[in-house]
């Protein structure tokens, strides 16, 4: 189809006398054809040569045309300084000069074109741009189109559409945006006058890329009877001669249909580089600002809405100064997309997407000067009260000072920066992730003494009796003896109510110890939930494609490392890797003989049952241990026999895990990650197991004696099993570490330095917190005691790695790992936590003379009594209302289970489908390339062709490769940018 | 604080802080650390926006990236002619995409470029092959090193076109969970 009118056109030209004179004309030529073309090219440093190739490849429909058009491309692409003086020709000089430029243009074009019809092509866009330069043209002509648009709304609503392919930013090409603006206002008047024209659909379809509806919307430029000529004709005054529309419009346009038919069957195939993409772009720029006036009211009057008034001014700015530097992107209408998008955020938001700009600091400060300026503007048009506008915007600015100066405190209070820079730059981020997981438990212990200290210790300090035992030092290590009369543990909290004066407030000890707790234990849930949300959100993202491939060696440098070993290291270790990783691949299907498996099999399962059987062994060991500790303490008087108990699950902590870690020898796994998780699995197992039997003797026994205090006694022992941990950490840095680097630097050269064993120092890490949090409720200051001990576990693990380790030679995949640890301190740690208090609160009967819940047959009793004083008073009714219809209410309960199951369900079946949809997206992608690679080869075919054939049939199939290419497009209308990118990277397949 | 006044403007070091990750104080370190690479060059005055740049010899000494494989190019994507001479502006760019804070997409995008060594906006087999190099400081042999290629494009090339776009590299890093720590550097 529009091959036909293409020929129909050419063949037009040939009727023309004095068509052999476009050689002669060629110098001229030259220099006007490069005008228009160029805007696009020159400011994009990768474009020049694919535009240049492009030409010559493309259009060699006509045997001079070829040449001139090729000869036209290259003194104004490679560098833009050239680009002036086409500009120097008459008819730029013209259309600077608005006065002389209706008469002059039409009689100069009219005499040209009439020689040389392609010379003509070339016109029809200097003179539009230089109409846009004459502000007063621009109007009318935007007022004579004013009407039409109107009956055609719909119309100017998919111009307007966002939905154009090159409307999505592409970051590599801003400059020349901006300057396509002109001939695309030119062209735009033809879609919005072109109602008669069958090619409207196509305009109106957004899917296809800017090419298709350029080439489409050039055809009924062809067309003889093109009914935008009306147009012209009623704006007679402007273009001076009456008779020029037609004239124009018999040869111009078909003319420029030629020629434009060329680059518009290259267009898709990528090949004019900037030149194609310039459509897509123009037509968005002169649709919105079209559509602006005819969506607000006058198309003349300006100021109405925020964009026109800055838009209308930066293009004019564009259009006298050509030249665009990189830095000016946010006059392209990507910029100002972004930009008007922006200007609605909130000021929070639109920092964020500032700073989330891939662009340079000069652009993102223009930008946030541009967004603040509308936005000051705007605020003054829609707010009347401008008082009431500045008096919120310095609200807003206030508040954001403070907000940045408290960033500032708090960055300055935070702990280790520099150790923790040492680390990452020696030993990579995977060493470093320990180190932030204790960072972060030490926050968490920080926070939790805050919020006991101010609510429990506080004010049982302001009542406590005078304590008379005495302090010996031994203390220290049992947790007995003086400290038993401090506000460490529970049996020392008052059940009375504070009241210092008759009449002021009371303080109801009982209530504030079980709601602390409470809300301790609430805040614990949900702060521990946030961040294991987080960190599976960043390392499961999308959990069924993981490879196991290479491109994370290559692509994961760890940018932290600067020690100049570390990094001599880190390289040759990842080259062993990598190496490693390749003869993995090669011999991939290379499989173990039955035999092998079947050993391999056996020593799985014997390691699995040794590692079990040492476990139980393990618990029931600390089982009768705790059950007869009580009978042994009543034997053995001295104060030290309390240590026994945790000095020997210390000892099974420190020893077991290094006997697990020797079945590596035995056991054989694919890989190394297998061998971590098994590991860990087994540690965590020992760990809980052995807690889980202590916490049942606790309960069970200690609780059910005749123990003068056992909430005491409990918060003792946790003390102490604490506190024992932490000594023989600290003895396995400074001795068993010490001891190994010696025998492996003297003795056995062969072992070499060791490895930091991440999986088990992190586990000790979550052990230790598993004690303080079972122990809070026994013992209020352990997290305290917990912060201390991590304070120092800090130093000394970093002083014992920098002196006795080496960096691993494994790339660790450590973010996983970390996600993977959280996870655990929240299933087995935190819930069985959870479990224990909830037994010890629900079901034991607190002690009868100690603590703070002496005289209650059950803790939670409390809470009922408190609900029944409430119930007398008249004023609590509703606390009363919420307790007995929302806490103590199976019915809300049962419906608020049934509501989050309702939307569990909702979302699972919502990440089904989106499963369902990356799937497609994926195979999408697949095919888009297979398309490509299909386009490329008939391209390449085309070529070859282009050689022996004829001109008039290339064209003809050219633009069959043509319609193909955006048909495919056109499937594919989920993701616009995706289109968008598919388009870019056509334009730079030639590059 | 008084010094702070001196060498910004209040509402220069605002403008810092809307566009980089970084708190007053970071920015504060981060201009001294600039200042400190070249004190004769960089005045301690910034009011008035002198044009000053700091040449790439002196950016790549820096502890930060003296031993890293990539500084040429660092200092390259981030500098504003490509040369790796830097000013200002393009140091703090450069340390707020490496920042902590900064988001998925903007390392992606930027490590992107950094391994695009011929600033074609494709990662090709060339520029594969440099980065091998770089990673593993020639210890492979070519063949090692083109196999290394060719693997990677097989894992990562999502179009089949024989070489990483933009979008390739973002699905790849998805996959990398690692990347978010790893491409930090610390001040």
């Amino acid at each position: 189809m529009s091959a036909y009118y293409r020929n129909n056109s050419y063949e037009r030209h040939t009727d023309y006398p004095d068509y052999s004179r476009s050689q002669d004309h060629k110098k001229e030529y030259l220099k006007t054809q490069d005008y228009p073309d160029f805007p696009g090219s020159l400011n994009n440093p990768d474009y020049p040569r694919t535009g240049s190739n492009a030409h010559s490849a493309g259009s060699r429909t006509n045997l001079d045309f070829p040449k001139s058009v090729v000869e036209q491309d290259y003194p104004g692409s490679p560098n833009s300084t050239d680009y002036p003086h086409p500009r120097n020709n008459p008819y730029s000089e013209d259309s600077k000069t608005s006065p002389d430029y209706h008469r002059s243009l039409p009689e100069f074009d009219y005499i040209e074109f009439q020689g040389n019809p392609h010379h003509l092509s070339s016109l029809r866009e200097p003179d539009s741009s230089g109409s846009l330069r004459n502000p007063d043209f621009a109007e009318s002509r935007i007022s004579g189109n004013y009407a039409d648009a109107r009956t055609k709304l719909d119309h100017f609503g998919s111009l307007g559409e966002a939905d154009y392919p090159g409307a999505k930013g592409n970051p590599n090409h801003p400059g020349h945006r901006a300057n396509s603006n002109h001939p695309g206002s030119r062209r735009n008047l033809g879609f919005s006058s072109s109602r008669i024209s069958p090619y409207t659909d196509s305009l109106g379809q957004p899917d296809y890329p800017g090419a298709e509806n350029q080439a489409n919307s050039l055809h009924f430029l062809g067309e003889p009877d093109y009914p935008g000529a009306a147009d012209h004709q009623n704006s007679p005054d402007i273009w001076g001669e009456p008779d020029y529309p037609g004239a124009k419009d018999g040869h111009g346009y078909s003319s420029s249909d030629t020629w434009k038919m060329t680059r518009g069957g290259n267009g898709p195939l990528g090949i004019l580089g900037g030149e194609t993409e310039d459509y897509p772009e123009s037509i968005e720029m002169t649709s919105v600002k079209m559509a602006n006036p005819y969506g607000h009211s006058l198309p003349g009057a300006p100021g109405n809405g925020y964009v026109n008034p800055a838009f209308v001014g930066e293009n004019s700015h564009g259009n006298g100064n050509l030249l665009l530097s990189k830095c000016d992107w946010h006059k392209s209408p990507q910029g100002q997309k972004l930009i008007t998008s922006l200007i609605p955020m909130t000021s929070r938001e639109r920092i964020k997407t500032i700073r989330n700009q891939p662009r340079t600091m000069e652009e993102k400060r223009k930008l946030r000067n541009i967004v603040d300026k509308e936005k000051s503007k705007q605020s003054h048009h829609t707010l009347q009260l401008k008082c009431c506008a500045q008096y919120l915007n310095s609200i807003s600015r206030g508040y954001r000072r403070s907000k940045n100066s408290l960033s500032d405190l708090l960055s300055s209070i935070s702990l280790w920066q520099k150790a923790l820079k040492v680390i990452g730059g020696k030993f990579g981020t995977s060493v470093l992730s320990y180190f932030n997981f204790l960072r972060w438990l030490l926050k968490f212990n920080i926070f939790s003494f805050a919020l006991n200290f101010s609510f429990i210790i506080i004010p049982q300090l302001t009542v406590a009796e005078r304590n008379t035992l005495q302090f010996t030092g031994l203390e220290f290590l049992t947790g007995a003896g003086y400290f038993t009369k401090t506000v460490m543990y529970y049996g020392f909290y008052t059940n009375s109510t504070i009241r210092h004066r008759s009449s002021g407030p009371s303080y109801d000890m009982q209530l504030a110890y079980i709601f602390t707790i409470g809300a301790w234990l609430i805040a614990c849930f949900f702060s521990l939930l946030y961040s294991m949300a987080k960190y599976f959100r960043n390392s499961f993202i999308n959990p069924h494609i993981y490879s196991r491939g290479i491109a994370k060696f290559i692509f994961c440098w760890d940018f932290t490392v600067t020690h100049e070993k570390a990094v001599k290291l880190k390289q040759k270790n990842l080259s062993t890797e990598i190496r490693e990783n390749l003869s993995e691949i090669l011999q991939e299907n290379v499989k173990f003989t039955f035999r092998q498996q079947l050993a391999c099999f056996s020593a799985h399962v014997a390691a699995w049952l040794v590692s079990a059987g040492v476990a139980a062994a393990c618990c029931v060991a600390v089982y009768y241990l705790a059950e007869y500790n009580s009978e042994f303490l009543r034997t053995h008087r001295d104060p030290g026999a309390v240590l026994l108990l945790p000095f020997v699950v210390s000892c099974i902590n420190l020893i077991v895990p290094r006997f697990y870690s020797m079945f590596g020898l035995v056991e054989r796994y694919e890989m190394p990650r297998h061998e971590v998780y098994t590991l860990l699995i087994r540690n965590i197992f020992l760990k809980i197991s052995v807690i889980g039997i202590l916490c049942y003797s606790w309960l069970n026994i200690v609780a059910l004696s005749d123990e003068e205090c056992w909430e005491t006694f409990i918060g003792q022992e946790i003390y102490r099993l604490l506190l024992m941990d932490f000594v023989f950490s600290l003895a396995d840095s400074f001795l068993g570490e010490f001891l190994r680097r010696i025998i492996g630097m003297r003795f056995i050269t062969s072992l070499g330095l060791q490895e930091f064993d991440i999986a088990r120092n992190v586990l000790e890490l979550i052990y230790a917190q598993t004690l303080v949090w079972i122990g809070i409720f026994f013992c209020p200051l352990l997290p305290l005691i917990q912060m201390i001990t991590l304070f120092i576990m800090f130093y000394v693990k970093y002083i014992s790695l920098m002196r006795n380790f080496q960096p691993p030679s494994k790339a660790w995949r450590a973010s996983q790992m970390i996600t993977v640890f959280i996870f655990l301190l929240f299933f087995p740690s935190f819930t069985g936590v959870l479990c224990t208090l909830a037994i010890t609160v629900w079901r034991l009967k607190p002690s009868a003379n100690c603590g703070p819940f002496r005289g209650v047959p059950l803790f939670i009793q409390s809470i009922y009594l408190w609900i029944d004083t409430l119930r007398k008073r008249s004023g609590y009714t509703w606390v009363v209302w919420i307790y007995q219809n929302l806490i103590s209410s199976v019915h809300f309960f049962f419906i608020l289970t049934i509501i989050v199951l309702i939307i569990t369900y909702l979302y699972w079946q919502i990440t089904e489908g989106r499963k369902v949809m990356i799937r497609l997206l994926h195979e999408q992608i697949i095919n888009e390339g297979k398309d490509k690679m299909f386009l490329i080869e008939k391209l390449t075919k085309l070529q070859d062709m282009e050689k022996r054939a004829k001109p008039s049939t290339l064209i003809l199939e050219r633009r069959e490769t043509e319609q193909q290419g955006p048909l495919h497009l056109g499937e594919c209308d989920a993701t616009p940018d995706l289109r968008f990118r598919r388009s870019v990277q056509e334009d730079n397949l030639k590059a | 604080m008084g010094s702070k006044q001196t060498v910004f403007t209040h509402e220069q070091l605002e403008e810092y802080q809307d566009c980089t990750f970084f708190t007053r104080k970071e920015i504060m370190r981060l201009f001294y650390r600039y200042q400190d690479l070249a004190p004769q060059l960089v005045p301690l005055d910034y009011t008035s926006c002198p044009a000053v740049k700091v040449p790439y010899q002196l950016i790549g000494s820096m502890p930060e990236l003296k031993d890293n494989p990539f500084r040429q190019r660092i200092a390259q994507v981030f500098s504003e002619d490509g040369d790796g001479h830097m000013t200002l502006d393009n140091f703090l760019d450069m340390f707020s995409v490496m920042s902590e804070m900064a988001p998925r997409d903007l390392k992606a995008y930027y490590a992107f470029k950094i391994y695009d060594f011929n600033n074609d906006d494709y990662i090709c087999a060339w520029d594969l092959e440099q980065t091998v190099t770089r990673l593993t400081r020639g210890e492979l042999s070519a063949e090692e090193v083109s196999l290394v290629c060719e693997k990677v494009l097989d894992e990562a090339d999502g179009d089949h076109d024989g070489r990483l776009s933009l979008e390739d590299f973002q699905n790849m890093i998805l996959r990398a969970p690692d990347f978010l720590s790893t491409f930090h550097i610390r001040i």
